[in-house]
């Protein structure tokens, strides 16, 4: 047989004729592979940790927990970034070095190898458990650490617009949600239809407006703000709710808390 | 004609059904005609009308009633659209049914990319984008969950374990049967105004949408009686119909793949066939399983949705993991890797997917407790996924490696899914998919799993088993302008999708804020390009099948059993059973046979001698 051709059929034996190499030139070759795979794994991971921190992922944040998350984004693109490059490397290192050119041989009978697989799961398990600890549970613990409000504000979804009762004052709208800074605040969400979302990219909080049930969710504002100022600042519905899905927004103002009290006298007046 | 038979044959039995539920309705004193709740009844009626005129009657009921059946005489190309029983018709009949869905889906796909150049409303209004934003998402899901599974499951399954045909062959034609009125259903739903669900057809906004919804909802029923039937015959087939000494460790990873996808089908589609059921209940019957104010629970029908959809996206994935170690093997001329462990990795899979559904949900406003165990289980299904790429990784190493054009397809699966599934743990994290859930960092991660895995996985198998169903090659130089240009195009379209999602786009909509026009340009012009890659294909996949070169057996000297019987097989596929002498991967190792065919069945002996 020639080299192999798509036109040409192959014997089912096939002739073995990958190159016996010694037990020593074997070794040192493989000591060879493995430091320049090594060393280009080490290599293309700073490049891509250098990358992922240079590049801002995130749009305008203005709370604490648009700080959790963030922060909890970042750990694992720096954690990712190992990983993606090791299996790149790996692959790419093969596809460079291993690539049958004409010899149309085959590749040694090698069926596993006990302590890549062993090293292999060990990494993986120890990466997926460290991965649910931090940023998972540690993220979702410091999410949920303050759980008494200052402020409470019930939101209602309705297709297609957002309502906000400011719950001790009564002050109601459909405008601007306005909220005071440095304030606890607690959204109670409800639904008079289908489901909405109740989104506010620049606080990274998300919770579904749910016919029946009343859904919450907290946030700590620690940037002044308007939509004006950054579109992240906006109530948008996230859960496809009919036509007027994508226009459910309105606008959310950070204000202090004096200019909050006086909103309120006067909306309440 | 058949299909024309079988058309009648579902009209009559629309209008039988629909007589005796007007029937029904009147003696309970309501109105007679009422198109949602007469249609959807009438609908089973339909199928049974369907199946039984385009080839259940003639080939397989008769004989319920003590008649003769009618002998299949059909040859040459109608067998392709006849109610042939033939393992092999029936792969070629999925495959192309599918490839039609899929550029169908494809093109809508173009009107939404459109349609987003600019923000504000230009080609559709929200209605209309919805309507094809939902049909879209519905035929890929479709294609994606079937076209793998029904193509190749099928085609070359049987082949590989050794087998003549599948273990209940007039089931298998019935299963693929059942895909057209899919077809009709979707078809229906758009021509009555389409449905502005979704894919995902939440309730309560579903119970709601207008009659285009019904027709969704009994879409995806009779695509899941399909599947089940479907499953439980790849399932019996493999358990029962292999060769002599084909035991499981010697079991292509393919074949393995699929048997996993299909105990996944089996157990999970009744689930999402409830979930429509319950919808349709809801609309037609008064039933208010989600409606709140008469005690209901919208929730539930996300729970019931997801149970099924979570391990669908494994219906989705499996087979083109399975393709991919397949070729990785085959095509790097060494034993797959750690055999035992992608075994493993499969049935790991399989049974962590089980508990993972919950993900989805983490901003619906199920209890709070649940959100830690279903983050930390969906992470940790990490790990069976990793021993698939341990086994591709430790293969290629040191490999002779052959980058022909299914190993291209079958590498990018692996690039492709890295991406996605490494974005999926960033989904997982409760804290990160507050924000990212329901944004286009979801649109992009689950494109990169399905289209960059599935799909790719798809177009892996078919450059790779294209000769061994036409008889033909493909032409090898389009065949690598279509993998490049796809490949370019899908990242390029889809990476800037998970920027614009971080920036704040949320997902399902016509319309966005202004600051993201940039990007969305940017994406629209690269779907464009992946759209137009499909042109190259589709005209090489029918100028090829036409007029390719003729193939031989076995073109890429690849051992398992499909390659070393001729192209096309023959009908009964072996002259005589073959006998299995160990696994298909002995690459390398002297005096390794994977099988004994018989003597003088040996296509490459022939060869041998003639040469
Ligand atoms: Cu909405
Ligand atoms: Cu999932």
């Amino acid at each position: 047989m020639s080299r192999y051709s798509s036109k040409a059929g192959r014997p089912l034996h096939d002739v073995v004729a990958f190159r016996i190499v010694s037990g020593g030139e074997q070794e040192s070759n493989t000591r060879n592979r493995l430091v320049v795979v090594g060393v280009a794994w080490l290599i293309a991971t700073v490049l891509g940790w250098w990358a992922v921190t240079a590049y801002d992922w995130h749009p305008f944040g203005a709370s604490r927990e648009a700080r959790i998350t963030d922060e909890a984004f970042d750990l694992l693109m720096l954690m990712a970034v190992p990983i993606a490059t090791f299996v790149l490397v790996v692959i790419g290192y093969s596809l460079l070095r291993d690539r049958d050119r004409g010899q149309d041989v085959d590749g040694p009978p090698i069926r596993t190898n006990r302590t890549f697989v062993v090293g292999w799961l060990a990494v993986t398990t120890i990466l997926s458990i460290v991965v649910i600890i931090t940023p998972g549970f540690s993220g979702l613990d410091e999410l949920r650490a303050y759980p008494e409000p200052d402020l409470v504000i019930d939101v209602k979804g309705e297709r297609w617009s957002w309502e906000y009762t400011y719950a001790e004052s009564g002050v109601q709208t459909r405008g601007t949600l306005m909220v005071p800074i440095d304030t606890r605040i607690m959204f109670r969400i409800s639904s008079t239809d289908v489901i909405h979302s109740f989104w506010i990219p620049a606080f990274r909080i998300k919770m579904d407006a749910v016919p029946g049930i009343i859904t919450t969710t907290m946030v700590t504002a620690e940037k002044l703000g308007t939509f004006e100022s950054a579109d992240e600042l906006r109530v948008q519905c996230a859960e496809l709710c009919g036509v007027g899905h994508a226009r459910m927004w309105t606008g959310v103002s950070v204000v202090t808390e004096a200019e909050f009290d006086a909103w309120l006298e006067a909306s309440a007046g | 004609m058949n299909i024309v038979r079988g058309l009648i044959g579902g009209a009559v039995g629309y209008i039988l059904g629909a007589a005796l539920l007007m029937t029904i309705r009147v003696a309970t004193g309501a109105r007679a005609w009422e198109v949602e709740s007469v249609s959807a009844g009438a609908w089973m009626f339909a199928l049974i009308g369907w199946l039984l005129a385009v080839g259940v009657w003639r080939y397989w009921a008769r004989e319920w009633f003590g008649l003769e059946l009618v002998p299949y005489t059909t040859t040459g190309w109608r067998r392709y659209l006849d109610f042939d029983t033939d393992h092999k018709v029936i792969g070629i009949q999925y495959l192309v049914k599918f490839l039609t869905m899929f550029f169908m889906a494809g093109l809508f796909a173009m009107l939404m990319r459109y349609e987003l150049m600019d923000n504000g409303e230009a080609l559709l209004d929200s209605g209309r984008y919805n309507a094809i934003m939902s049909l879209h998402g519905t035929m890929m899901v479709f294609v994606a969950v079937a076209a793998t599974v029904g193509a190749f499951g099928n085609f070359v399954v049987p082949i590989m374990i050794g087998a003549d045909d599948m273990a209940f062959p007039r089931l298998n034609a019935l299963s693929f049967w059942l895909i057209p009125p899919v077809l009709i259903a979707l078809t229906v739903s758009f021509v009555s105004g389409g449905y502005d669900t979704g894919w995902t057809g939440y309730a309560p906004l579903s119970v709601e949408s207008d009659v285009g919804g019904l027709f969704f909802n009994l879409a995806f029923f009779t695509l899941g009686l399909s599947s089940i039937i479907g499953a439980l015959n790849i399932i019996v087939t493999v358990v029962t119909m292999r060769a002599k000494g084909m035991n499981w460790m010697r079991l292509p990873i393919f074949v393995w793949s699929i048997f996993v996808t299909s105990i996944l089908s089996l157990i999970f589609t009744q689930f999402i066939a409830l979930a429509m059921l319950m919808v349709v209940l809801d609309r037609t019957a008064g039933m208010v399983f989600f409606d709140p104010a008469s005690g209901g629970d919208p929730l539930l029908y996300q729970h019931i949705f997801w149970f099924y959809s979570h391990p669908a996206v494994y219906i989705m994935i499996l087979p083109a993991f399975g393709i991919t170690l397949e070729i990785i093997s085959h095509f790097s001329r060494k034993p797959l890797f750690g055999y035992k462990w992608a075994v493993g990795g499969l049935l790991g899979i399989m049974g962590m997917s089980m508990f993972v559904w919950a993900h989805h949900m983490f901003t619906s406003g199920m209890a709070e407790a649940l959100r830690k165990p279903f983050l930390a289980s969906t992470e940790l299904i990490s790990i069976p996924t990793g021993m698939i790429f341990l086994s591709a990784v430790g293969t290629l190493w040191l490999g002779k490696i052959r980058l022909e054009l299914p190993m291209l397809f079958a590498l990018a699966v692996l690039f492709n899914f890295l991406i996605g599934g490494i974005t999926g743990v960033f989904l997982a994290d409760v804290p990160v998919d507050i924000q990212l859930q329901d944004t286009y960092f979801v649109v992009a991660h689950l494109h990169y799993v399905v289209l960059g895995g599935g799909i790719f996985g798809l177009f892996a198998a078919i450059y790779y088993w294209f000769p061994k169903m036409t008889g033909r090659m493909m032409n090898d130089r389009l065949g690598k302008i279509h993998f490049w240009w796809m490949m370019v195009g899908f990242n390029v379209t889809f990476l800037p999708m998970f920027i614009v999602g971080l920036q704040g786009m949320n997902r399902r909509v016509a319309d966005y804020t202004p600051d993201l026009v940039g990007t969305n340009r940017v994406i629209s012009m690269a779907g464009f390009f992946l759209g137009t890659s499909f042109v190259v294909f589709l005209y090489n996949f029918i100028y090829s099948w036409i007029k390719g070169a003729k193939a031989p057996a076995n073109p890429w000297g690849a051992r398992t059993l499909e390659w070393q019987v001729p192209s096309p097989p023959p009908h009964e596929n072996f002259e005589v059973p073959p006998i299995i002498l160990a696994d298909p991967y002995g690459y390398g190792e002297p005096d390794s046979d994977h099988a004994d065919l018989g003597i003088g069945t040996l296509p490459k002996i022939q060869e041998t001698v003639e040469a």
